[in-house]
């Protein structure tokens, strides 16, 4: 599929409100402490509010539902939203949640990101799809985010 | 970004039920009569009873929110869905573009469970056709 890097995001995670578990498997709430966003059309700011509400299934795998607003350097919000997937052999997994430092590769974490603006600059954003790739660090993730051409 | 083929999806749309202008947009909903899939580790047909639930945004976007059931050739159903968009005003319109996800209890197509897909459109005059690749 004809894709284009639309940009990178890198979000501080804050701390999680762990929930425990819920009929749907065990709830977590990351916060979004704040962050950076860069790619050739748009760079800015994470804003400090938002968060990652992720489920962890009964099969192992981590559904992820993340919200939250970028502040471009020219002063427009956009909200950003995405689903996805994390999920990988158990030792990648558990190195993940002692906080190391692994190959993005050797798990598979994928999100779809869609965005909102009413800034008229940047209304291309509301007409694409995106896939996004992540790497999960010690303070949270990077997220190389590419729009389906 | 990394893909690799999935499936090829053929819808058959029934007459649309035109909702009207709704508080989000005009809502046209698409019935699925039937269709059929096949990939190299999967085929079979759509069931009937889906739909499209369409929205046509202010912008002119229109939002899709799919749900389906596909019944495999070997008898695994499987529960998809995807959201995208269909916007006709685009340089290459239609730029007819959605995510997949699927959830199966049939073990051999469990992989489906683990993986998001991104899907590329066209409108034939029997019904959209998807191209759908899993996101590597």
């Amino acid at each position: 599929m004809d894709a284009r890097l639309l940009m990178t995001v890198q979000v501080a995670v804050v701390g999680a409100q762990k929930i425990g578990a819920v009929p749907l498997g065990g709830r977590s709430i990351g916060r979004i402490g704040g962050g950076r966003f860069e790619g050739p059309r748009l760079r800015g700011r994470v804003l400090p509010e938002g968060g990652d509400w992720t489920l962890l299934r009964s099969d192992g795998i981590l559904e992820l539902d993340l919200r939250l607003t970028l502040e471009t350097d020219d002063h427009a919000l956009i909200d950003m939203w995405s689903f996805g997937l994390r999920h990988g052999p158990p030792d990648a997994i558990a190195a993940l949640a002692r906080g190391e430092v692994i190959d993005p590769s050797a798990y598979y974490f994928r999100t779809a990101p869609r965005f909102r603006t009413g800034h008229a600059k940047y209304a291309f954003l509301n007409r694409l799809i995106a896939v996004a790739s992540g790497d999960r660090r010690p303070d949270g993730p990077i997220y190389t985010i590419h729009e389906i051409l | 970004m990394q893909t690799r083929p999935l499936m090829k999806l053929r819808l058959e749309t029934g007459p649309t039920l035109d909702v009207g202008a709704a508080p989000e947009g005009t809502r046209v909903t698409f019935p699925i009569g039937g269709g059929s899939f096949d990939g190299d580790r999967l085929r079979g047909k759509v069931l009937p009873g889906g739909a499209d639930w369409t929205v046509k945004r202010a912008d002119g976007v229109m939002e899709l929110d799919l749900r389906v059931t596909l019944e495999t050739e070997d008898g695994a159903l499987v529960y998809m869905t995807f959201a995208g968009i269909r916007d006709d005003g685009a340089p290459d319109a239609p730029y007819l573009r959605t995510i997949s996800r699927f959830e199966t209890a049939d073990a051999r197509y469990a992989f489906l469970n683990r993986l998001l897909a991104v899907g590329k459109g066209v409108i034939r005059t029997e019904g959209p056709e998807h191209a759908l690749e899993e996101v590597l």
